[in-house]
């Protein structure tokens, strides 16, 4: 076993769009459907930060499972460039757990032109927020028009924010060229989903 | 110190910092260095990376890139096994073992696995993927350079550049040093590593040992860190 016989889902996104939120939604409804799930965030800083993941994972994730891997600051070059930390973990998540059968891994890093090394994701899902900015889809960017699902998230905050729903609507399909996207608000789950439905039509069909 | 065309261009490509064996994610004891005020001036910082040649990169890690290419030409997959032991043996630090197996193993998986040569490379790739052996980066980077055809020298001197410069961008992306004084820092230390990398390439391997307590301090310490960019 290693990194080449499980399903690797990655989720990017800038800074704050919602990634540990849409992971926290995921996981334990992946968990719900039979899957067993292993987690890795490339923009985690502290041990304890990893804790607190293992914490809200506690329920539904071994402990050994949920990894925090420290990227030297560079978390886009451990997703894209140099994935080698990455897969490792993914390789002593399999030699733990022969029946793994996903591991989503999580990064923030280069905004909107962060994208996945094909090796570590065999599925790419984007986060964009509503509150980012009503022109975030319009500046397109590898991840917002490479990925294999866009997730624009935060759509409660539009009214508070000046953001035009069906204005990043219009955009976002217009830049995506037929490629899915989701609206979503990770707060009250709405939209989630569909995330799921897109994640496992492709990886587990 | 010849060298053909070839074999320079396989040391370009094994110091190149975009070989993807995850050097960009260790610091070995830098980042602690810096996290407690160690690392403030442009001197501090010469002064750390020189010890780190003088007293790790020498009398360590060139003596196993050194040790374990000529066991490599000889054949000796025994001999390539005893390097790695007592590498591991000597590297205290945990974060410091557990970098250098991570590269190790990374570089086994990309290059030696494949690599051409006489039975050694493959059989020593075997026995680090089989977890029989540690597979330490520095003997990795002997046998395979062996391999490749580079001079033995010339390894040694590829192996202490990249390790000099994953040390400095570590330092550099750490915030505290400007690109200018990165550049200064690599060019004054550049006679120091080609001076110990002289004086330990025939340094046999019984007589390997580091000496550097105050860094292997600083990457003790590191494993207990509450702010983490870095691996080690």
């Amino acid at each position: 076993m290693g990194y080449r016989d499980v399903a690797k889902i990655g989720i990017g996104g800038p800074v704050g769009s919602g990634k540990t939120a849409l992971v926290k939604h995921l996981v334990p409804d992946l968990v719900d459907l039979g899957y067993e799930v292993g987690v890795i965030a490339n923009d985690i800083m502290t041990q304890e930060d990893a804790d607190v993941l293992r914490r809200a994972f506690a329920e539904t994730v071994p402990e050994d499972l949920v990894r925090g891997v420290e990227t030297g600051a560079c978390p886009h070059t451990g997703i894209r460039e140099d994935p080698s930390m990455n897969l490792a973990a993914i390789d002593e998540f399999t030699e733990w757990n022969p029946d793994l059968d996903v591991v989503i891994v999580e990064s923030g890093g280069d905004n909107l032109a962060a994208t996945f090394n094909p090796e570590l994701a065999d599925y790419f899902v984007f986060v964009i927020s509503v509150a980012e900015g009503e022109d975030i889809p319009r500046k397109r960017g590898p991840g917002v028009t490479q990925a294999d699902l866009l997730v624009v998230n935060k759509t409660d905050l539009a009214p508070y924010v000046d953001a035009d729903l069906e204005v990043i609507d219009r955009d976002t399909r217009e830049v995506r060229g037929g490629d899915p996207y989701v609206f979503t608000d990770c707060k009250s789950g709405q939209g989630i989903p569909t995330v799921r439905e897109h994640i496992e039509r492709v990886l587990f069909a | 110190m010849p060298t053909d065309s070839s074999a320079f261009l396989t040391a370009l490509r094994l110091a190149d910092s975009s070989l993807p064996v995850g050097s960009y994610t260790a610091s070995y004891g830098i980042e602690q260095y810096a996290n407690e005020g160690l690392l403030e001036e442009v001197s501090d910082l010469r002064a750390v990376v020189e010890a780190y040649l003088e007293r790790v990169v020498g009398p360590c890690e060139t003596v196993a890139v050194a040790n374990a290419h000529a066991a490599s030409a000889d054949g000796d997959l025994d001999g390539v096994l005893a390097v790695d032991e007592r590498l591991h043996a000597v590297t205290l630090p945990r974060e410091f073992r557990e970098s250098s197996t991570r590269a190790g193993g990374q570089f086994c998986d990309l290059l030696l696995a494949a690599a051409d040569g006489e039975a050694v490379a493959p059989a020593y790739a075997t026995a680090v993927e089989a977890g029989t052996t540690p597979g330490h980066y520095a003997v990795c980077f002997g046998v395979y350079t062996q391999a490749a055809g580079l001079e033995c020298e010339v390894a040694c001197l590829t192996q202490g550049y990249a390790f000099l410069v994953s040390l400095l961008g570590a330092a550099q992306r750490l915030g505290r040093f400007g690109h200018t004084d990165v550049q200064s820092v690599l060019e004054s230390t550049l006679p120091v590593l080609e001076e110990v990398c002289a004086r330990h390439v025939e340094t046999p391997l019984g007589e390997m040992g580091a000496f550097a307590p105050f860094a292997e301090a600083m990457g003790m310490r590191h494993e207990r860190a509450t702010r983490r960019l870095f691996m080690s």
